[in-house]
């Protein structure tokens, strides 16, 4: 395609702020994330047991649990920024693959819940069955489940992945089918003959792995572990994103036909890069559903989809530390201010995204990272 | 000197008489004080008294019916009072003569100490068949399909002469079927083998659901069942009444899902225009359909306000003043947002999403989120049964009717007219156009304009057939996406196509899977079309 320049379309990146910005802070700042989120994993069950009550430093337990739930969002936001930033595919159904982790997650906890107490789940018993499904029994064992996850995830997102990028169905086009698959998979978990407990979702939880759910050291175990995993997978991302393959899906995003004529199977670069944001973002469902003790519909709504977008896009797309600033920033601000002024807060949130994506296309973290490495437009 | 009314009356007689209606309508004249005699004869049979009052009233003469009428309910409130001398008064303020219906002086109503006659429980019953024989004849037609309802339940009381005149004068289909229906059950009933088997045939001739459950009740009967003629007569009525309920449902089927195509072509028009032109997803347009269906609302309240007289003209003011609102809200929109984000696609659609959860949240504020009820315009009401099985309702053939015009005008712009010369310019080639003089930036504020106004033209018809609540946009925008990735951006035939497709597969699979079932296989076909379409079914030839 030529590319004039157009007249009025001087790029925000000049922007002064980020000129101030890029003399303190650049690559430090980045490499500094991961002992950040170590040092936070390790503080949490410190300041819940030995700083006490009274001193600032003191987290409740909801604090926690707080802190673990914005972490899955961030690592959902890492997954997706795999393929928005790097591959150039905006998904706007990477809750699918949050829902797949979710509920077979729930489906996980229900028989441990069942083995526990040998009460059916009240959406069972609404729905007239006499027995626990034989086949959720497979999903008995923790290590099994999440071996089940990854499978489950990697198969939707590469069958998906394989027919819409083997078609070269990209940009706007790929964003509406994702939406439009979101949209129909909540309908049909609505369902109550799905037999996944329909419009409630899974609930009741009792023990994981043998621990008891409600007890606070499992609580801050699972908030510790989404610490650690998105840690683990955000160094797993930066080295995939930095290794040659990562050049390659760069070279991809920016000028596919091009690579496609230099000899590279572009679809399968996508398609690789695409299963393993899918898996990332179920592993996210599967730490998030434990911790929130439940699991229903919403969390496949095309609005939560967009949502994971919108944080990605205000903490700056392609730079994986972006995303999860951007995940921490919003949620952290939404669930206060859901709390302070409920009204307000789609106001704010709309506010925010369209100063970012009007203004500083490059994000929160594009405007203060250095310059020197400038990306492509991506949207072509 | 001769009374003026009595002349009339004479000459109505006379005219009446040449046409063949003289023995009721002029005996009944006279025979008013007769029936009111023989009603108050202390000895005298009261059924066929009610009878005489009865034919009076399904005669047709217009004041006949209205004394008529006036007797019935007279008597079953129990304000008629026989006096001595074999006259008769209702009971009013002031108290009428029974035979003239006019005031009594006072002079006359020394007789009034009498006590009134008190209806029986079987008079009660014999007075609701009348008043339902008398209402057949009415000129309403709720009021004959209330009373066809009624002569439904007391069937067995009937006068079948005056049910089978009333079917013959019936204009509407659907009552004249009710009334076929009761007739035949009497028959049904009947001792007589001929009549059963008759009052099959005339069953079988007005198929409806209530005639296959008669048939079907009948046929379960022990001495039908016996019968083995009037049981081959039976099954093969429902044979054929099930043969046409059939037709019937497929053709429901049809135009259900023609008039959803019709929403998914006023939804989906604007959103391909936009997209075809400027590679923009406007996640807001959605919210547009909202802005217009309020738009709606408000035109309804000011009318319902300021011009009773013409609310029902509401729909067709509100058409105009949505597209002006939605159209200037778009075109906002687009100078203050999307114009910084042409060539960044992607980013428009969080930049307009992010304006459609303001906007949902806006109008939540103001309106509150529950749905909001509208008065539906009296000519929209209703509708009409066009075969058996099959009941067309007016507010479809209206979105349907609509969706066509709006299209035609569509077409015609983009075709036509300058603007739409400028916008297929625009659409084929954005930079040679531009080099050509075509003002790229105003051609796209305008069109955006233009497909936002669209959008609220679907909200004015949506008023109709949905329900209005703030988040309404966000159902029909993933469906409207659906209809422009299967019919291929901006091309209009493609749109109306594809429109076509989604709104018949989907009406055709909801009877049966239900309607996410439904979606699910929409969504799945097109996952498939478009491999091997990427661009739709209809992409235009862009040189970009």
């Amino acid at each position: 395609m030529t590319t004039l320049p157009e007249p009025g379309s001087s790029r925000a990146s000049r922007f002064t702020l980020h000129a101030f910005a890029s003399k303190w802070v650049g690559e430090r700042l980045e490499a500094g994330l991961v002992p950040v989120l170590i040092l936070v994993a390790v503080y949490m069950p410190f300041a819940y047991f030995v700083v006490p009550e009274t001193n600032a430093l003191h987290l409740s337990l909801f604090g926690i649990n707080l802190i673990g739930q914005i972490m899955c969002f961030a690592l959902l936001a890492l997954a997706l920024d795999l393929v928005w930033g790097y591959a150039g595919i905006l998904s706007l159904g990477h809750g699918v693959f949050f829902g797949i982790g979710g509920y077979l997650m729930g489906i996980y906890l229900l028989n441990g819940a069942y083995a526990e107490t040998h009460v059916l789940p009240d959406f069972m018993q609404y729905m007239g069955a006499s027995d626990f499904p034989a086949a959720w029994k497979l999903l008995s064992r923790l290590d099994v489940t999440i071996v089940a996850t990854i499978i489950a995830s990697a198969l939707v997102a590469g069958v998906f992945g394989f027919v819409t990028f083997r078609s070269r169905i990209n940009g706007v086009y790929l964003s509406i089918i994702t939406q439009a698959l979101t949209y129909a998979l909540m309908l049909l978990l609505f369902i109550n003959d799905v037999g996944l407990g329909g419009n409630n979702g899974m609930t009741g939880f009792t023990r994981i792995a043998g621990f008891r759910l409600a007890s606070v050291p499992t609580q801050i175990g699972l908030a510790v572990s989404s610490c650690l995993l998105l840690v683990a997978a955000y160094a797993g991302a930066r080295f995939l994103a930095r290794s040659s393959f990562g050049r390659a899906l760069i070279a991809v995003r920016d000028d596919e036909p091009r690579m496609r004529f230099l000899g590279y199977r572009t679809h399968t670069v996508k398609l690789i890069a695409w299963c393993v944001s899918a898996v990332l973002a179920a592993l996210a469902g599967m730490l998030y559903v434990p911790q929130v003790g439940i699991v229903n519909p919403s969390i496949v709504s095309p609005q939560l989809s967009v949502e994971i977008a919108v944080w990605v896009a205000i903490g700056g797309r392609g730079t994986l530390i972006g995303a999860i600033v951007g995940a921490i920033l919003v949620n952290g601000l939404k669930f206060w201010l859901t709390a302070q002024a409920p009204a307000v807060w789609p106001f704010i949130l709309a506010g925010v995204t369209l100063v970012i994506v009007v203004y500083f296309s490059n994000g929160v973290w594009g405007a203060v990272k250095p310059a020197g490495r400038q990306r492509g437009d991506i949207s072509r | 000197m001769i009374h003026p009314r009595h002349f009339l009356l004479a000459i109505a007689c006379f005219v009446l008489a040449s046409i063949g209606f003289a023995q009721i309508a002029c005996a009944a004249t006279a025979n008013r004080a007769s029936a009111i005699v023989s009603f108050c004869a202390s000895d005298g049979d009261k059924a066929a008294a009610l009878a005489q009052i009865v034919a009076l009233g399904v005669s047709a003469d217009v004041p006949e019916r209205a004394w008529s009428r006036r007797m019935i309910d007279a008597i079953r409130d129990g304000a008629l009072v026989c006096t001595a001398d074999g006259h008769a008064l209702i009971q009013a303020s002031p108290p009428l003569d029974a035979s003239s219906l006019r005031p009594l002086g006072s002079s006359d109503t020394a007789a009034s100490g009498a006590s009134p006659y008190v209806p029986s429980i079987v008079m009660m019953r014999r007075l609701a068949v009348a008043s339902a024989e008398i209402d057949m004849f009415a000129p309403q037609s709720e009021t004959r399909a209330a009373a066809a309802r009624q002569v439904d339940k007391f069937f067995a009381l009937l006068d079948p002469a005056i049910v089978s005149r009333a079917i013959r004068h019936e204009s509407d289909p659907q009552i004249a079927a009710a009334l076929t229906v009761a007739m035949a059950k009497r028959g049904l009933t009947s001792e007589v083998k001929a009549d059963r088997l008759a009052a099959v045939k005339a069953v079988a001739e007005v198929p409806s659901e209530t005639a296959h459950t008669t048939l079907a009740d009948f046929a379960a009967q022990e001495s039908v069942k016996r019968d083995p003629e009037l049981r081959q007569a039976v099954e093969h009525a429902i044979r054929g009444i099930d043969t046409s309920l059939a037709f019937g449902k497929a053709f429901s089927i049809l135009f259900s899902g023609l008039s959803y195509a019709g929403v998914l072509l006023l939804t989906a028009l604007g959103l391909s225009i936009v997209f075809g032109l400027m590679g923009v997803i406007n996640l807001a347009h959605g919210e547009f359909i909202m802005i217009g269906a309020y738009s709606t609302y408000l035109v309804e309240r000011f009318m319902q306000a300021q011009l009773p007289a013409f609310f029902d003209a509401y729909i067709f003011v509100a058409i105009p003043v949505a597209f002006v609102i939605c159209a200037a809200c778009g075109m906002l929109l687009e100078f203050l947002v999307i114009r910084f984000l042409y060539r960044r696609p992607l980013e428009t659609l969080l930049a307009t999403w992010a304006v459609s959860i303001a906007l949902i949240k806006l109008v939540q504020l103001l309106f509150g989120s529950q749905n909001v009820e509208f008065v539906t315009p009296g000519f929209l009401n209703g509708g009409m049964q066009v075969s058996p099985g099959f009941f067309v309702t007016y507010n479809r053939v209206f979105a349907i009717a609509l969706a066509l015009l709006i299209f035609l005008a569509t077409f015609s712009i983009v075709r036509f007219t300058k603007l739409g010369l400028l916008m297929r310019a625009t659409t084929q080639l954005r930079d040679m156009a531009r080099c050509l003089g075509v003002a790229a930036e105003r051609v796209d504020r305008i069109a955006f304009g233009f497909g936002a106004g669209l959008a609220g033209l679907a909200g004015v018809v949506l008023t109709q057939i949905a329900s209005v609540n703030p988040s309404m946009g966000t159902g029909f925008v993933v469906d409207s996406f659906m209809v422009v990735v299967l019919g291929g951006a901006g091309s209009l035939a493609g749109t109306v196509v594809s429109s076509l497709a989604l709104g018949e597969i989907n009406q055709f699979i909801e009877p049966f899977y239900g309607a996410v079932a439904a979606k699910v296989a929409v969504l799945l076909l097109i996952v498939l079309i478009i491999q091997k379409r990427p661009q739709g079914l209809f992409a235009l030839k862009t040189r970009t």
